[in-house]
């Protein structure tokens, strides 16, 4: 029935956006007004991701409030951190790995992000058990399961960096790309 | 407008080959458990609670048991604390019971937290100070919670935050409790 019609092309045609579309994710950027500072969140997408700015004073607070040294707090503190929020959107599981994301400066040269596992090696030869407030390493979320927690890049505040992240689901590794990013400001914005 | 309807049609056929749900409302707690496959055996625990009473998991062989892993500063662990109550409300008893595990955090400090809440929590809360308990579940993420059926076996795992109030959870837990 297709055969003779302009059909077939039309159909593979809008087939062909939308899984340019899926695979796109777009990237929005929003910025609190209440607090100035930004996130970026993916579109519609199998592992919705967001990232959002976090002050270094609140860094600050949330590690000294938990009775970590002091010497751990200014360590954490110092480096650019994200608040991350991963959602599985599908129903079919997927998995991440930290250790598979890159966060590339302006001179084009790709960094490994400090994983969880690096920070709770450190604190353990130090004698302190807390380990919950990093994103973990690498996690499979099921239909349904999502997750949070901090992202620690070795940069400045106020840096502008880009991110890769990625995932595998059915065997097949998705990779996508934040432009722009910016790590949170020395202090709290005016607003 | 036949054409148009076999392209709309198969339109929609790829959508839900994308298996990409719309609803990406992050405020909006989900509702599924995963099945844990194959059945294993909950790793037994002796934990305290606020007066230092003693909880050991294996006496509640023969009820389903919610063991919920959680800690104060985890936004989504406040926000499904009150939906993990109105379960407990409903059907906590003689065939199923809520263990609300915390991580890392000493119980004043909790008890105080738990007066913040809207709903003040009557589910026992106990203590896992060192997450010795949450690493032999697997725990990597808070919260997480798990069902175990009534012959103490994982039969469902949750990574993140759930509205245990959802009748769908109801139903998992009236399912487990009919298993022979």
């Amino acid at each position: 029935m297709l055969v003779n019609s302009a059909l077939p092309a039309r159909f593979f045609a809008c087939m062909w956006l939308l899984h340019s579309a899926s695979g796109m994710s777009a990237i929005k950027e929003h910025v609190d007004p209440e607090t100035g500072l930004s996130s970026w969140k993916s579109g519609a997408d199998a592992l919705e991701f967001e990232l959002l700015q976090v002050l270094p004073d609140y860094v600050r607070a949330v590690y000294t409030a938990r009775g970590l040294p002091k010497a751990v707090v200014d360590k954490v503190s110092g480096y650019c951190v994200f608040g991350t929020i991963i959602h599985n959107r599908t129903d079919r599981p997927l998995s991440y790995r930290v250790a598979d994301w890159r966060y590339i400066t302006p001179d084009g040269v790709p960094h490994r992000i400090r994983t969880k596992s690096e920070w709770v090696s450190e604190w353990r030869d130090m004698d302190i058990a807390f380990r919950w407030s990093m994103l973990p390493d690498d996690q499979t979320f099921e239909v349904g399961d999502w997750g949070q927690g901090f992202t620690t890049i070795a940069l400045e505040p106020g840096s502008r960096f880009t991110l890769e992240y990625s995932w595998t689901q059915d065997g097949k590794i998705e990779t996508r790309t934040i432009k722009g990013v910016r790590c949170a400001p020395a202090e709290a914005p005016e607003v | 407008m036949s054409k148009q309807l076999v392209l709309f049609v198969a339109m929609l056929l790829v959508l839900a080959g994308l298996h990409v749900r719309a609803d990406t409302e992050e405020s909006a707690l989900g509702y599924h458990f995963a099945p844990v496959t194959p059945l294993i055996a909950a790793p037994d625990f002796t934990l305290e609670d606020m007066d230092g009473e003693h909880y050991v998991l294996h006496d509640y062989r023969g009820k389903v048991v919610l063991v919920n892993f959680w800690a104060t500063w985890c936004p989504p662990c406040r926000k499904e604390m009150p939906a993990l109550e109105a379960l407990y409300r409903k059907l906590g008893g003689d065939s199923f019971t809520v263990l609300a595990v915390n991580q890392w955090e000493d119980p004043d400090h909790v008890f105080a937290y738990t007066g913040e809440l809207n709903v003040f929590p009557t589910f026992p809360i106990l203590f896992d100070p060192e997450s010795k308990i949450s690493a032999e579940y697997g725990v990597k993420g808070l919260p997480t919670s798990f069902l175990i059926d009534t012959k103490g076996r994982l039969a469902y795992r949750a990574v993140g935050g759930r509205a245990f109030d959802h009748p769908e959870v109801e139903r998992l837990i009236r399912a487990l409790l009919a298993e022979p």
